[in-house]
């Protein structure tokens, strides 16, 4: 979890060499600097998405800086009409409710109490998916969603860029070889 | 009624002595954590009642409600709060305060087993396998991936990956994208064969030191595998 | 000291710099003023009204600019800021940059040719960018100079020049100027009065307020310019995308104030409350629909005049308030609407959402970074807050000497402080430079007047279109018509705004040049304009009485929106009948009166003493009244101030100044008995038999402390003198300075707020108490840190920085519960004897029963019992509250609406000492305007009396209010004291055999208006038109 590692090294002053990132500010980096080529060419259905912007990545991690990057990844990927803003959101944004231990904490009509306004929110996009970046919230919201009977699909980002691919020097390699 | 020949706050004081800055007497009462709240009703509790509590010495209240695992440190309370009360920083404080044997069973016991390596407890040689299975696979299956490569304790690898736990266990074909991605992106990374796991529930148990630990091991590992750059996945 | 300049430099031309302006110019001392914009008139020029008198804020604030304007002794330098300050008090160098208008302002005429053919738009930041200005502007219709401006930044022509330069082309007289560079220059000042205002808020900080975002969320300011008429909607009630009305508006309070997370502004701003509260009351009235209004607070800050009241009122007419802070505003999803949804809790948690048309946030105030900067050049320094610092009990004085500051600089505060403070602020530039008064100062000539006696009346007739205050609704171009087919008439014209500088100078050219010598102006009220207008009279080379005044706004067409055409028929009724009555107007003297150069302070509290010492010290003789044997007042009682500072000790070389000073002569012991007289010249007798000489009168009389007397008031006793541990907060004081060892033992105390304010028969705040509760607690937590104190309360009234101590008391453990009206704490005794008191904890919901060792009242501050009497002496008002009532709750907040009497202090309404003694150097310096100067006009509209008809009945001189009529001993006939005649005419009224009249005011005139009236229509309503 991101905030656990930065908020521990910088708590507990923990001795490190390495520079600490979120692989969704790499993703976006990636696709700025060309080294990820994305195109949304295979959303011809105009498949809407939205996000769940994790607490502990956004408002207690990077900012609404990881916030837009995650959004302009999605946008790259989903094609820019077909991001839905979701609010409140970014830095704001409500916690999905499987957070801080709940998931595993076992108040379950409780989480899903808590996961009620995520669901409301989501919902309310009409979004078909939603993407989660981090694992405790790709579990709640496709819980509630099952649970409050929602209809989008609960996905990480990874799967979405898979699809977006684009393989220039692949294919090349392809025919060469 | 609530009687109050001499105020004992006990839990307060304590929580003020482990976070000077905790701000509990701060609270203006206006409500506004109460609506920014997803947990606000939930055990009869919202943030503004229960600082009241801590406020008003209603210790035994405090120590044996449930909502402080309904509230999920999610600090939105503190991100408008007019005062910036961290009501999150004082529900994990008080999270530690309860013994071990009263806490939320499988929250402690992921906690305990992240201490070992990671959260879902699966052995480290395990994870190895499943990685290196998962990723034959792959390169079997699909012509245009049989270079795909998921390295594990490569040393000076200029990248490290975490992997949460949850996809070796039960869904090992999910970590294959990210594979994919990075593989196109061309870096050089490596996962490592113990302390992989990227989550770190002891962040919510409310012991300091534990979750410390984690994270240290965590550090430790990365540096001695001399990699640059941490990737965090979530 | 070398001999000081004779000269001060105002900073900032808002309110409170054109106070200070005014003020100073008006007391011997020539003024620079300094505007960083190309008009002045601050933040209040773009108010619509000003609470809580609902004064269309422009309105009364335009003719103090345009006075300013227009003042002999007033250097008004727009687009300018100071760069740097060397010398010291009494002798500064100033220089000063002032950045090119590229229009000539001696030859603009602001016919607004320039602006209509500029081709460049850009957002018109007078309005906040809800509308459009062009790159040539005017700041807005009332800018004082009313001269065009162009903003270098769009115009076309100086990025690109040859591009454009249309405003050249059709400038009528060659007023643009594309040469035109940047100045700097020297200018030698005695003093120096910062009065560089406040920024609002920018609430795109905070994310959740969804400013920015959400299109139907602006902020307080941007609602004023909604409602203004001069706005981006002319007035009418709009939503931002300028389409929908808005059925359902939201407040939020507290946006960038009292935030000490995301906006880093830990006070309150003093003044957000009452703007809510006003703006839902006027958004209700401009609505033709049923507006919901809803106001979110956390504390209803309503600690001044009249403000409870407002409240009381706003909320019986409908205005819904809640005590909640709302976490975010967030928009309807797309299908449900293009609302705003808050969610909000109740006290006891109860979570409710509504949905709203438009969300205004309440937006703060704070120090802008140029005038940080600006401190950080003159060596001033700030607070924490990042304000001007003043002296704790020097209110207007900044760390360096000879530089004083005055208004929202200091502190966020409403507009009447502001103007207490600037009127202070002069008091202190003159205790420096008073030596040098008028010394640099120019005297006003004006022309000889023409004798107009064997002329035929030439009249000429100006109607306003005051913008769009009457324009919109009147056809000023039909009633300018009508007028000129009036006997009499010569010449008629219409003005967009008859007071702006250029029409003033056009009405003073036609009268010159037409001949004219009556002059009827249809516009707005005489109350503010009627001098404005005169003096172009005058200056014109005719008497100023040859005038007469139409009111065809407040009367006429912001009374009847909704029907312009009889609007306009009213107009040109109203005009018909001025013309009518000034027909009979002749020319009347300027009557003068010599000033008595000495004051009489009735009073000998602080701000008796502060006063009186004002003026003793530049030389005015005193006399200080005071009815009991020793001096001091209810500052006796007061052991500190909010912030902490002793009082004690300043009180001690108050009173030792005050009764060592050779120019003050101390009554003890007495009290006033009789007044006579008027400004300039009074003859008041004390109780002592003594009769003092005056020319001006201070009213200081002070407040008492409440003490429940009626039935009704018993619920507020709670044991006081029942019980020896229930005290108010004047015997804890007492208690301080006696034996403080005894409080440290002390081991819970319980203090009750709001005992006998804010409710019933004294709806209103007493506005110290909760500071100085709040100070005494953190004075027993100092005594003894594990004290236990528990402060019940309704609303903690910490306005300003004292917002600072309410949160050191949180942080010390003091814990605060709320409790409503209806729900009052009790207090009764145990078993033991022992005090205890219930209160239901507001948040927990749950009563709670607390065992205090002291139970401490704040109790309500009250009027005396014989200020009523006295203000009857000085024929000075009295509020509703029995409060001494000022001119005007705005704008003349020392004054009395008797010429020459001032007031300060606690008879004004309860204030802490430091506001005290600001008030009190106030009303020095208003005072000292006429002290100042060796003679007083006098009212030249006095009664006359016809003696062959006088019988000498002695009715007149019974009912003159100002002693003025006097029955002639020898012949038994009426004579009036023109020097003290007031002109009310209450004697003529009150004469049976129509024998008193006041000149040009009598019956003539006055029939001859109501013949008119009566005339037949020029054009009638036809019989159709009727039914």
């Amino acid at each position: 979890m991101y905030f656990a590692v930065l908020e521990g090294l910088r708590r507990f002053k923990i001795p490190h060499k390495f520079e600490f990132i979120s692989i969704i500010s790499l993703y976006a980096q990636w696709i700025r600097d060309g080294r990820l080529k994305v195109s949304s060419a295979w959303n011809v259905q105009g498949l809407k998405f939205t996000v769940q912007d994790p607490c502990k990545l956004v408002r207690q991690g990077l900012g609404d800086t990881v916030a837009d990057d995650l959004r302009f990844v999605i946008k790259q990927v989903a094609g820019e009409d077909n991001f839905i803003e979701v609010w409140p959101n970014r830095s704001n944004n409500y916690c999905c409710g499987g957070g801080g231990g709940a998931l595993q904490a076992g108040f379950k009509e409780n989480r899903r109490r808590h996961g009620k306004a995520k669901f409301d929110q989501l919902a309310a996009t009409g979004a078909d998916v939603v993407i989660t970046p981090c694992h405790n919230c790709h579990t709640q919201v496709k819980d509630i969603c099952s649970h409050y009977q929602g209809n989008w699909e609960t996905t990480h980002l990874w799967n979405w860029i898979e699809k977006a691919l684009v393989m220039e020097d692949r294919s090349r390699e392809g025919k060469n070889g | 009624m609530i009687d109050l020949k001499g105020l004992r706050r006990r839990v307060k004081a304590e929580i003020e002595k482990a976070v000077p800055d905790a701000r509990i007497d701060y609270c203006l009462t206006c409500g506004l954590c109460v609506s920014g709240c997803p947990a606000s009703g939930i055990e009869g509790l919202d943030p503004r009642k229960f600082l009241r509590l801590l406020v008003l010495g209603r210790d035994e209240d405090i120590l044996e409600t449930n909502w402080i695992y309904s509230c999920t440190i999610c600090q939105r309370c503190r991100y408008a709060c007019p005062m910036g009360i961290d009501i999150g920083r004082i529900v994990y404080e008080i999270r530690g305060m309860r013994p071990r044997e009263k806490r939320p069973p499988n929250l402690q016991r992921s906690c305990d087993l992240q201490k070992q390596s990671n959260s879902t407890g699966i052995p480290n040689d395990d994870f190895v396998w499943v990685v290196n299975d998962v990723l034959e696979e792959v390169r079997e299956n699909e012509p245009a991936w049989r270079d795909l490569k998921a390295p594990i304790d490569k040393q000076g690898a200029e990248y490290y990956l975490n992997q949460n736990a949850k996809e070796p266990t039960v869904e090992p074909e999910e970590m294959v994208p990210l594979w994919k991605i990075l593989h196109v992106v061309g870096i050089d990374w490596t996962y490592s064969s113990k302390w992989w796991d990227g989550a770190n529930y002891c962040l919510f148990t409310g012991d300091p030191e534990d979750w410390a630990y984690v994270v240290r091991k965590q550090a430790e590992t990365i540096d001695a595998l001399g990699c640059r750059y941490y990737i965090n996945t979530e | 000291m070398d001999k000081p300049k004779g000269s001060v430099l105002v900073v900032g031309g808002g309110i409170a710099g054109v106070q200070a302006a005014l003020d100073l110019a008006d007391s011997g001392f020539f003024v620079h003023l300094v505007e960083k914009e190309s008009a002045i008139g601050g933040a209040m020029s773009q108010l619509d009204k000003t609470y809580p008198t609902n004064d269309c804020s422009v309105c009364i604030f335009s003719p103090k600019l345009v006075e300013c304007g227009r003042h002999l002794n007033i250097n008004l330098v727009t687009l300018a800021s100071v760069e740097d300050v060397t010398g010291k008090a009494g002798n500064f160098t100033v220089k000063i940059r002032q950045a090119p208008r590229f229009v000539d302002p001696d030859r603009c005429i602001a016919c607004g040719s320039c602006s209509e053919k500029c081709p460049k738009k850009v957002p018109n930041q007078f309005d906040l960018g809800l509308s459009k200005r062009k790159a040539i502007y005017l700041k807005y219709p009332q800018a004082v100079p009313l001269k065009y401006t162009i903003d270098s930044d769009a115009c076309i022509y100086l990025k690109r020049p040859g591009r454009c330069g249309a405003c050249v082309k059709v400038c009528p007289t060659d007023a643009i100027n594309f040469e035109d560079r940047e100045k700097s220059f020297e200018i030698n000042v005695g003093s120096i009065i910062l009065a560089t205002g406040f920024r609002p808020f920018d609430p795109a900080v905070l994310d959740f307020t969804g400013y920015g975002k959400l299109p139907g969320v602006v902020t307080s300011m941007e609602f004023e310019r909604i409602l203004s008429p001069s706005g981006p909607t002319h007035g009418h009630l709009k939503r931002p995308n300028g389409k929908d009305e808005p059925k359902r508006i939201a407040w939020l309070q507290c946006v960038g104030s009292r935030d000490i997370n995301r906006a880093c502004h830990g006070y309150c701003s003093t003044v957000c409350c009452m703007y809510a509260i006003k703006q839902a009351v006027i958004a209700r009235e401009h609505a033709s629909w049923d507006l919901d209004t809803h106001v979110f607070y956390m504390d209803v800050r309503t600690m001044n005049k009249g403000f409870e009241a407002y409240y009381s009122r706003a909320r019986k007419e409908g205005v819904n308030f809640h005590r909640s802070r709302v976490h975010s505003v967030l928009p309807q999803p797309p299908d449900q609407g293009d609302g705003l949804i808050l969610r909000y809790s109740g006290e006891d948690g109860e979570l409710k959402e509504q949905v709203f048309d438009m969300v205004v946030l309440s937006v703060g105030v704070e120090t802008s970074p140029e005038i940080l900067e600006l401190a950080g050049r003159l060596g001033v320094r700030l607070d924490h807050d990042r304000f001007l610092e003043a002296s704790p009990l020097s209110p207007v004085s900044t760390s360096r000497p000879g530089i004083y500051a005055c208004g929202a600089a200091l502190e966020p505060k409403a507009i009447p402080l502001s103007v207490v403070d600037a009127s202070a602020a002069v008091l202190e530039s003159e205790l420096l430079i008073h030596e040098a008064r008028w010394s640099e100062t120019r005297k006003k000539e004006f022309p000889p007047e023409r004798n107009i006696y064997s002329e035929p009346p030439r009249i000429g007739v100006f109607v306003c279109s005051c913008g769009i205050n009457i324009g919109a609704v009147v056809d000023v171009e039909r009633v300018c018509r009508y007028a000129q087919s009036l006997p009499g008439v010569v010449f008629a014209q219409t003005n967009l705004f008859s007071c702006s500088q250029d029409a003033i100078e056009r009405i003073a050219e036609t009268i010159r040049e037409k001949g004219l010598n009556r002059v009827v102006v249809a516009s707005c009220s005489p109350r503010t304009h009627e001098p404005l207008f005169q003096e172009t009279l005058r200056e014109a080379g005719i008497n100023k009485y040859l005038f007469e005044m139409a009111n065809i706004r407040d009367q006429d067409s912001w009374v009847h929106r909704d029907d312009p055409e009889a609007a306009t028929r009213k107009a040109m009724d109203l005009v018909r009948m001025a013309v009518a009555k000034v027909r009979r107007h002749i020319p009347l003297p300027y009557e003068s009166i010599p000033v008595t150069k000495a004051a009489l302070v009735v009073g000998g509290g602080v701000a008796g003493m502060t006063a009186a010492l004002a003026l003793a010290d530049q030389g005015f003789p005193v006399h200080l009244v005071e009815k009991g044997p020793q001096l001091g007042g209810n500052a006796r009682t007061l052991q500190k101030t909010w912030r902490g500072d002793d009082v004690q000790p300043f009180l001690h070389d108050l009173v030792e100044r005050t009764s060592g000073h050779p120019g003050i002569t101390l009554h003890l012991g007495a009290l006033v008995q009789e007044v006579s007289g008027s400004v300039g010249k009074f003859s008041t007798t004390l109780s002592s038999g003594t009769s003092v000489e005056h020319g001006v009168a201070i009213v200081a009389t002070g407040a008492a402390s409440f003490i429940p007397r009626s039935k009704r008031d018993e619920k507020w006793r709670y044991l006081h003198g029942q019980h020896k541990n229930s005290v108010n907060l004047l015997e804890l004081d007492r208690r301080f300075m006696d034996d403080p060892d005894a409080l440290s033992h002390l081991k819970q105390v319980v203090f009750i707020h709001c005992v006998g304010s804010r409710a019933e028969d004294r709806l209103y705040c007493s506005r110290m108490c909760c500071s100085r509760a709040i100070r005494q607690a953190l004075q027993l937590k100092k005594l003894n840190p594990g004290m236990e104190i528990f402060m019940l309360y309704r609303d903690i009234m910490t306005y300003g920085k004292r917002e600072e101590i309410y949160l050191e008391a949180r942080r010390k453990g003091i814990i605060f519960i709320r409790y409503d009206l209806d729900s009052l704490p009790r207090a009764s005794l145990d078993a033991h004897g022992k005090i205890q008191v219930d209160v239901r904890d507001h948040i927990l919901q749950e009563q709670i029963r607390l065992h205090p060792d002291l139970l401490v009242l704040a109790t309500a501050a009250v009027p005396r019992e014989d200020s009523g009497e006295l203000s009857q002496l000085f024929k000075c008002a009295v509020s509703a509250d029995g409060f001494l009532l000022e001119a005007h709750m705005k704008l003349r907040p020392v004054d009395f609406a008797t010429d020459g009497v001032f007031l300060a202090g606690l008879c004004h309404y309860p204030k802490p000492i430091e506001e005290t003694i600001a008030q009190a150097k106030a009303a020095a310096a208003r005072a000292g305007l006429i002290l100042a100067r060796d003679y007083v006009p006098a009212e030249s509209i006095t009664a006359s009396v016809d003696q062959t008809r006088c019988v000498g009945c002695g009715v007149c001189q019974e009912v003159c209010p100002y002693f003025a009529v006097k029955l002639d001993e020898k012949n038994r006939k009426a004579v009036v004291d023109k020097a003290v005649c007031k002109g009310c005419g209450v004697c003529v009224a009150s004469c049976r055999s129509d024998a008193i009249t006041l000149l040009n005011l009598g019956n003539q005139e006055l029939m001859s208006q109501i013949e008119a009236l009566m005339e037949d229509d020029p054009e009638p309503f036809t019989v159709q038109e009727l039914s």
